[in-house]
């Protein structure tokens, strides 16, 4: 006999799930294949080759949620889960207080496949190998540093969705990233400087478009530059930040309090909840004026933008801050309704077969501005320039944050000038985003990703990537991050 | 209710991973190759808003190969045990193996050892199905509803297969159980929280744990504001362990010897404390110790902190060779001890306290510096004024920016170690503390 397809697996599943009454259910088969390398102090110190393959089912009945999943795919197991998630489902709706309304989604059927110039598991091992020896080396060439790091990651994930109502989606995904790290030493004291390509739904390209070589040597240099700099005098501040940078202040600040389901209580006990209440949507001042942030998970190579979520419902553009107001929320079709929206945004995604998918950060991105860099330099007269990531956190509801960076430049009377140590800034998210007077233009804008968002319990990993043109924000609270 | 889940799945046994190992040995052209598994069955129920709101059960079996040419190595793992599949995870950690740099720093596997046998396997534990975990569910919820207050939790139960062997005859297999709950309870802005893990479901006192939240949340209400300051403080266990996972996760042998820890050149030295004791401690009944670790080494009782000296770093097998570390201790059931006489409770603590903040827990705990681990974080779920022996206010949450290597030089008062576990640390037991110094640098707005 031979081995059932993917589709016939899905239909014995959809099958179990229609008999069982229920008025809901889908399944996500999944074939998710991993190749990461990881080099440290001028050494390949692993490469791993993950294949993990399974499959979940989810089922809603009388307004109740369940699901099952397993990496166990055969004609007993597959029956068997789709059993189960029925059973769990009817547990939870016999305590169910509020039944749970999906939100319409046209049904769909499609295939949706990443656009590769060079696909990446075709790349030979050794020469990804001598790539990073070769950037280990560089990165040591500069005297004073200590320690070394490059990696490189790769993944394909082939994925089926189906649902009883009828949506049949097929994935090809690809994604990719590398980096790498100088760690300088330096008077008993250490830094680190990084240099990292995004995180992009692309072919092997993502990493032979970054010159790796050239960017070992300059964050060598900095490296020492940055552990023999001066540290950062406390004080208020203005601060230009690079997109790197904005793109985990985005994400930490603008991206989880617009997540619907934390500010309807969701995930109370564990990410937290969100300041942005539904009542201020529409009418609450997030930002200044200069501040539009808009969910795109329709921008090619972003990891947000599959075509489809896990609800089924496709991929959109939408405001979520338009000219510094609140406007809108990451939505999935449970939660959408809850506030009188007749549609989801499409930003309900699973980490893998074995979670049930969950409300995530969109694309969210900030949009240009006008503004060229020098310029947005120019008009400060005691600032900080700051790239990259460092230290950060943030409340449970997303109020007080407090960021550091992975590199700092005082800027004096208009002038970028030398680097500086252990800077880091704290604020009130509005209050931050307030002080907003400047984005720079489309050309400087970049996109950088995430794979390693946590949220929920069970906990699991989001993608998403957020894009931003270098901005400028007035009067902000930094201290030196080192004791006393 | 009708579950299905009481006779599935049934998971990789000792005997099922002795074969599959043996057939990936059989088949392997390598020096050397170590075969490890594992098999995990977790279910989980969610509340929020006093309703359940997730249910999910998932099983995921996860065999992994890692083989050696001479110091070439490479490694890949499958979720499928067919044997076809098997084979070809072998062929490709065959394939990563020949065309890897030779790595200086690798090992063969370690020889093969008499594993400690611990009680993790708490059959109560792995056969609590859906029904169990709603249960509990509802027990916390009833509570809350019956005080008008908003619940949102979880609970879980799973049991793991893991399996580690390797061609020279090292074989360990283990089955570990875990339960575990946690509730934040809402009384309109203000929150209390509590939260058990523990390998025996029946051990995580539900009912004891929701009655401390509401308790919490209740106190929490009208919350007034307090300057960024330093003030004295009492840290409830959750809070202690929050700060003390750090430095644990800080004490990296590779970094000490390379000179990038926060512990350079303090081997031997006064670090914190000189009444302060960290011991690993697997064998105690209330943590999570096991028999071995993912490298095949067996865990052990060690000591790490005596008397506030700095005895232990964490080593990787090559570090530990190079610096003549024969036997690498573990510490994956951590338990931080105070001599001298100890207060019994967080409320003996508060009674003898003229003034300071009580914090029942941190959130988001991040480092600032990793050269003198100053972390920030925020207080979360329960955070009070203390004056005269009694909690007066709750006050608004503040974000720290401390290194507990400051703090925990002197501790005020303490109690005897008490279970402690929060959402990013794993399950330690600490003494609650009342430290005279802590600085909280802002406040946030509620």
């Amino acid at each position: 006999m031979s081995t059932p397809t993917w589709d016939e697996f899905a239909e014995l599943a959809l099958k179990r799930i229609t008999v069982s009454g229920a008025e809901y259910g889908d399944m996500r088969i999944q074939d998710s294949h991993t190749e990461h390398m990881e080099g440290e102090d001028r050494r390949i110190a692993s490469i791993r080759d993950v294949r993990d393959i399974g499959f979940g089912v989810r089922v809603l009945y009388h307004g109740a949620w369940g699901f099952a999943a397993s990496s166990i795919l055969s004609l007993e197991e597959v029956p068997r889960i789709a059993d189960l998630a029925v059973e769990i489902a009817r547990g939870s709706a016999s305590v169910a207080l509020e039944k749970v309304r999906l939100a319409p989604e046209p049904v769909h059927r499609d295939r949706i496949v990443t656009p590769y110039r060079i696909d990446p598991f075709s790349v030979p091992l050794e020469k990804k190998a001598d790539l990073l020896l070769n950037t280990m080396e560089t990165l040591h060439r500069q005297p004073g540093i200590a320690r070394s790091n490059a990696s490189l990651w790769v993944r394909r994930d082939k994925k089926l969705f189906v649902s009883t109502e009828g949506s049949h989606l097929e994935f090809d995904l690809l994604a990719g990233q590398g980096d790498c790290t100088a760690t300088a030493l330096y008077d008993s004291r250490f830094a680190s400087r990084s240099f990292n390509t995004p995180h992009l739904r692309k072919g092997y390209e993502v990493i032979e478009e970054a010159d790796f070589l050239r960017e070992a040597s300059r964050v060598a240099d900095q490296a020492v530059e940055k552990v023999k700099a001066p540290a950062v005098d406390a004080g208020q501040y203005d601060l230009v930040l690079d997109p790197e940078h904005l793109s985990l202040t985005i994400h930490e600040s603008c991206g989880h309090p617009s997540e619907l389901d934390r500010a309807l209580g969701y995930e109370a006990n564990y990410a937290g909840t969100s300041f942005l209440t539904t009542e201020k949507r529409g009418n609450f001042r997030y930002g200044s004026r200069y501040v539009n942030l808009v969910a795109d998970n329709t921008e090619p190579e972003t990891l947000a933008a599959t075509g489809f979520d896990d609800d089924g419902v496709q991929c959109q553009r939408w405001d979520i801050v338009r000219d510094g107001i609140f406007v809108g929320y990451c939505t999935n079709r449970e939660v959408a309704p809850k506030i009188g929206e007749s549609r989801s945004r499409g930003s309900n995604r699973a980490d893998g077969w074995e979670n049930i998918p969950i409300v995530r950060i969109a694309n969210i991105g900030l949009e240009p501005g006008s503004a060229t860099v020098e310029q947005l330099i120019a008009d400060v007269k005691r600032g900080i320039y700051i790239e990259g990531h460092g230290s950060y956190s943030i409340d449970q509801r997303r109020y007080n944050f407090q960021f550091g960076g992975d590199a700092f430049w005082l800027i004096e009377n208009g002038r970028r000038t030398h680097m500086l140590r252990d800077v880091i800034y704290h604020g009130i998210t509005p209050e931050f985003w307030n002080s907003c007077d400047g984005v720079a233009d489309r050309s400087f804008r970049r996109r950088y990703g995430f794979i390693t968002c946590g949220k929920g319990q069970p906990g699991q990993s989001g993608w998403m990537t957020h894009a931003a043109s270098p901005a400028r924000f007035r009067r902000v609270q930094v201290i030196r991050g080192e004791g006393s | 209710m009708t579950v299905v889940s009481g006779k599935w799945p049934k998971m990789t046994t000792r005997d099922e991973f002795r074969f599959l190992s043996d057939l990936v040995f059989t088949r392997s052209s390598a020096d050397h190759t170590m075969v490890s598994l594992r098999d995990h069955h977790a279910g989980t129920t969610r509340f929020a808003n006093n309703q359940i709101i997730q249910n999910v059960d998932a099983r995921r079996g996860i065999l992994t190969v890692t083989v050696a040419f001479d110091r070439q190595h490479g490694t890949a793992s499958t979720t499928d045990f067919t044997a076809g599949s098997i084979q070809d995870t072998l062929a490709r950690a065959e394939r990563i193996a020949r065309v890897s740099p030779a790595d200086p720093e690798y090992l063969p596997p370690p020889d093969p050892c008499s594993f400690p046998i611990r009680d993790t396997a708490k059959s109560e534990t792995v056969a609590a199905g859906p029904v169990k975990r709603l249960e509990y569910a509802n027990e916390a919820i009833g509570h809350c509803r019956m005080e008008n207050l908003m619940a949102a939790g979880v609970v879980s139960s799973s049991g793991t297969a893991v399996g580690i062997a390797a061609d020279n005859g090292l074989f360990g297999y283990e089955y570990r159980a875990d339960g575990r709950f946690s509730l934040t309870v809402q009384a309109g802005d203000a929150t209390g929280w509590s939260a058990a893990a523990h390998r025996s479901i029946d051990h995580l006192k539900v009912q004891e744990r929701t009655l401390a939240a509401i308790a919490k949340a209740k106190r929490g209400r009208d919350a007034c504001e307090l300057p960024a300051g330093r003030y004295p403080v009492i840290l409830e266990p959750a809070a202690v362990a929050g700060l003390w996972t750090w430095l644990i996760w800080s004490l990296d042998a590779k970094s000490y010897v390379k000179g990038t820890s926060p512990f350079a050149g303090k081997l031997g030295q006064v670090i914190v404390d000189e009444r302060l004791t960290l011991r690993n401690d697997p064998d105690h009944t209330d943590l999570l110790g096991e028999g071995m670790t993912h490298e095949g080494l067996p865990s052990i009782p060690s000591v790490w902190i005596d008397h506030g000296v700095l005895k232990q770093l964490a080593y990787d097998r090559f570090t530990a060779k190079a610096e003549g570390v024969h036997a690498i201790p573990t510490l994956e059931a951590p338990a931080l001890s105070m001599d001298g006489l100890s207060l019994h409770s967080v409320q003996d603590l508060i009674k003898n306290t003229e003034r300071a903040i009580l914090v029942a827990n941190f959130w988001y705990i991040r480092p600032v510096n990793p050269r003198d681990l100053m972390l920030t974080g925020m207080t979360r779920d329960g955070t009070f004024l203390v004056e005269k022996g009694e909690i007066v206010s709750p006050v608004k949450n503040f974000r720290f920016h401390e290194s507990p290597l400051r703090v925990f030089q002197h501790l005020s008062a303490w109690t005897a170690p008490m279970e402690a576990v929060n959402s990013e640390t794993r399950k330690m037991l600490v003494p609650a503390v009342a430290l005279p110094h802590f600085y909280f640098s802002s406040v946030t707005r509620f």
